[in-house]
């Protein structure tokens, strides 16, 4: 009987179910007018808040490690100095010395500066952040200052001194990034150390973070005591959206009002997506100047292999059509690259010869080089080895693929064979630190490490070397780079770098494709758009809604 | 009975077995070092050789397979699976609460696939050969053959977009809930409405409905008899449809943002987070046996004859 009810019951619901859906969708005739006006509402409300949408997580937002996400920490922490299109410019320092020998540098700090829990940003705090870095410094190995810095002093409440073990250029350049050499409040430190996890996330930046639901929202708000002014917009949210076609959905519906390209370099939405936005006048869209290159890398010091040839690097150079591929792939957002480094990038506004997309130099060059076509043929040969090369791409990166693609087809026409193998980034890396390859994709570090940190690599067995040790001048290349990172003289410094690059440049080991960009997609009533030099991090505090 | 109960339970234990160690070795077969995919994972921009000999004594690798094997079976016996190779922070903590909201979804799904598979069924089935029974069927051919994500873009577009009734992803209201839900039950109850239907008419055919006619008994009474009995080869079906859902909900959870487990298994999967994956699979595993187990044990009671035969 129990059982008769209850399956009674069941088919009411059921019923009832049915009933209500079908009184919905009658209702949705007239829905339209008052939801616009409840979509107006809603709008209305965001001009406020500027909510983001993110693929990934804000994550560990430990500064000091490297999981956490680049755009949220560099709202939340602040460096020393502060890298810009001028140079270096103060932040928590407001002056500093450099000594004669290049080996001492004496920070002057900003007083009344806190951070978010009150404790105060004083000479102490700046020795056991960057202590608490140092302790951990394997970690950091990426970043040379770690291997240069000997000892950190206070000198008084608001003077601090770095000693270096020798003199490094760079060091005000490292001291500007995003991570490791920001500030945490001591308060968050477990045992004096920031290595093994933190109690909270204080920083001295704009924005604190208030809330973080893991994998769906975090959020920010204004930090009412930053010295530099509160930032005119209130509150920012980082919405976890990991889909590109609900991204989009969203956007139009206004619960996210904000979009940029990530730190891999990708955009949420697409090109055709972000026309439809801008296309309806409530969405602009801004970009910014080049922020790093997309190349093919090619090893040098690999003898079998016919990329050790500068002759079939150049014919590669040659063979690539940069203009389709920005045009066709890329829909603009990325322009075409002639060299290692654009000319927005630290002296790197040299002359250097341009390669343009030309078969027939391409060939020229080959015949030249002995890679002859024999008749029947169709690929070259040279002393019974035919002109065959590898090319390892990102499988994630659909960009890559169809530029590969594109060379090997027009390799083809000129003689060359070109395999394409599509692996995971991991192991790229790991065939770009063994020497196992021919070519492979990759791209400079960017505009806030470049081109220091990509040029510091060429030496570095885990990076470039295979990439470099194979050229005519590598000894001369190796012996400069040297030079210039412990170079105190500007011009000297100029001049180096220009050898460098033109070495380089000649022996067409890094085959320069596109220059990537950072893209923003925001309201039309969003002021003061600008951007960093660099892609990781975005002035959100310069930013307010009209 | 109970003795039944246990031998069938006993059954899952050397499956369990089977699939952590099978999931331990493909973890193992993966030809990068553990220690240089953590130092990945963490997004270390340098990798030295110096870091990836600290890393692998942290992690224990030096130790041999077996053993490894072992240590982790028994951490994974007192649900410690771990720490994530990107956060560091327990797989538990992680996968536990992404669990839970996938356990939300699926369950809410599921009593929705069950109710509407059950409505649409008898609908079907009382009204077999009609207008209304080939227009439902049609509509489920036309809704089950589109792929779930076009069909989810097209409800937000529709419901959140255009109408502006419901959030367009997320999990922060009870609003958000709808969409997700739906698509699921579109999804699923779009098949299992026809095994209902089916039965039904299986047995509309049998003597014991015509005898029940001819008393004279009220057709309701008819219908729910013939329901009840119909329900029985739905149970296995139903039964299974809770791991099955829990595990399918990868591309519904990235479409809403979804912070359970199909969310987590990508994101873990494209960072390598291998403690993370391996504990995502046993979880699933788990899931699956003990479901089935259950679903055994269920129609065993339903039906004596299956208790008969033994296992």
């Amino acid at each position: 009987m129990f059982k008769k009810r209850n399956l009674r019951l069941t088919l009411v619901l059921v019923l009832a179910a049915i009933a209500t859906l079908a009184g919905c969708s009658s209702n949705s005739g007239n829905g339209n007018s008052s939801t616009s006006n409840a979509n107006e509402k809603k709008t209305a409300s965001l001009a406020q808040e500027l909510i983001y949408a993110t693929a990934k997580d804000i994550n560990d937002m430990n500064p000091h490690l490297y999981p956490g996400s680049m755009p949220a920490q560099g709202i939340v922490y602040e460096s020393l100095v502060e890298n810009t299109a001028n140079g270096i410019k103060p932040l928590l320092a407001e002056s500093w010395e450099i000594s004669e020998d290049g080996t001492t540098y004496t920070f002057h700090l900003r007083k009344n500066v806190t951070f978010h829990d009150g404790a105060p940003f004083n000479a102490e705090a700046v020795k056991k952040n960057i202590d608490a870095v140092q302790n951990n410094a394997a970690m950091h190995a990426w970043i040379k200052l770690s291997s240069k810095l000997v000892e950190t002093k206070v000198i008084d409440e608001y003077t601090v001194q770095l000693v270096l073990s020798e003199p490094y250029y760079p060091t005000l350049l490292e001291l500007s990034m995003t991570r490791p050499y920001v500030f945490l409040s001591p308060n968050d430190f477990i045992n004096g150390q920031t290595k093994d996890g933190v109690n909270g996330y204080n920083g001295t930046g704009p924005y604190r973070l208030t809330e973080h639901k893991t994998d769906q929202y975090a959020t920010f708000e204004a930090n009412e005591h930053y010295w530099n002014g509160v930032p005119r917009i209130p509150k920012i949210k980082a919405k976890v959206l990991p889909a590109g076609e609900t991204t989009f959905l969203a956007l139009k519906k206004g619960e996210v009002n904000f979009v940029f390209t990530d730190d891999r370099g990708t955009d949420s939405i697409d090109v055709e997506a972000m026309k439809t936005l801008a296309e309806s006048g409530k969405f602009q869209i801004v970009r910014s100047a080049p922020m790093n290159t997309k190349m093919i890398v090619a090893n040098s010091s690999r003898k079998d292999s016919p990329a050790a040839e500068k002759a079939v690097r150049e014919a590669i150079w040659h063979s690539i059509d940069r203009e389709a591929i920005s045009k066709e792939l890329f829909n603009g957002t990325e322009s075409p690259a002639e060299a290692l480094f654009s000319s927005n990038v630290n002296y790197a506004n040299i002359d250097l010869k341009k390669r343009a997309y030309d078969l027939e130099t391409a060939k020229k060059l080959l015949d030249e080089a002995d890679w002859t076509l024999q008749p029947g043929d169709e690929i070259r040969k040279k002393n019974g080895h035919a002109l065959i090369m590898g090319l390892y791409y990102d499988v994630n990166s659909s960009s890559q693929k169809s530029e590969a693609e594109l060379l090997q087809n027009t390799l083809k026409k000129i003689g060359v064979q070109l395999e394409l193998i599509g692996e995971e980034s991991t192991s790229i890396a790991n065939r770009r630190s063994t020497g196992d390859y021919d070519l492979l994709f990759n791209q400079t570090w960017g505009l806030a490490y470049d081109p220091q940190s990509t040029i510091a690599s060429f030496t570095s067995e885990a990076a470039y070397y295979h990439t470099t040790s194979g050229i005519a001048k590598s000894d001369e290349l190796y012996k400069k780079i040297d030079e210039v990172m412990a170079s105190t003289d500007e011009a000297t410094r100029k001049s180096l770098y220009k050898d460098i690059l033109t070495i380089v440049h000649d022996e067409a080991v890094f085959i320069p494709i596109t220059n990537g960009r950072v893209t923003i997609v925001a309201p039309t009533a969003l002021k003061e758009i600008s951007f960093k030099q660099t892609q990781f991090e975005l002035p959100f505090e310069q930013m307010y809604f009209e | 009975m109970s003795g039944y109960i246990f031998r069938r339970s006993l059954l899952a234990i050397p499956l369990l077995l089977v699939i952590s160690f099978l999931t331990f070795v493909l973890n193992a077969l993966s030809p990068m070092d553990p220690a240089e995919l953590v130092l990945h994972a963490q997004g270390v921009p340098r990798i030295t050789d110096e870091l990836i000999t600290a890393t692998r004594t942290a992690l224990g690798m030096d130790q041999p397979f077996l053993i490894r094997y072992l240590d982790w079976l028994f951490s994974c016996l007192q649900l410690d699976f771990g720490n994530s190779y990107v956060t560091g922070k327990p797989v538990w903590s992680m996968l536990g609460p992404a669990f839970l909201n996938t356990l939300e979804l699926t369950i809410l799904s599921v009593v929705a696939v069950i109710a509407a598979s059950i409505g649409l069924g008898i609908v079907c089935a009382l009204t077999e050969g009609r207008w209304l029974d080939k227009s439902i069927r049609g509509a489920a051919f036309v809704l089950t053959s589109m792929p779930s994500y076009l069909l989810a873009a097209l409800l937000v577009w529709y419901f959140s977009v255009k109408l502006d009734w419901l959030p367009t992803t997320g999990k922060e209201t009870v609003q958000s809930y709808i969409l997700p839900v739906s698509v699921i039950t579109i999804s699923y109850a779009g098949h299992y409405f026809r095994i209902v239907r089916s039965a039904m008419l299986m047995n509309l055919n049998e003597d014991y409905v015509l005898f029940g006619r001819a008393c004279g008994l009220p057709e309701s009474r008819i219908t729910i008899r013939l329901l009840r009995n119909s329900l029985q080869v739905a149970v296995s079906v139903f039964c299974m449809a809770i791991p099955i859902i829990l595990g399918s909900t990868v591309v519904i959870e990235n479409l809403f943002a979804w912070p359970g487990l199909g969310m987590l298994s990508v994101k873990s999967i494209l960072s390598r987070d291998f403690p993370i994956i391996q504990a995502y699979v046993l979880v699933l595993a788990a899931a699956f046996v003990v479901v089935n187990t259950f679903s055994d044990i269920i129609n065993a009671l339903i039906n004596p004859k299956l208790r008969e035969n033994d296992l």
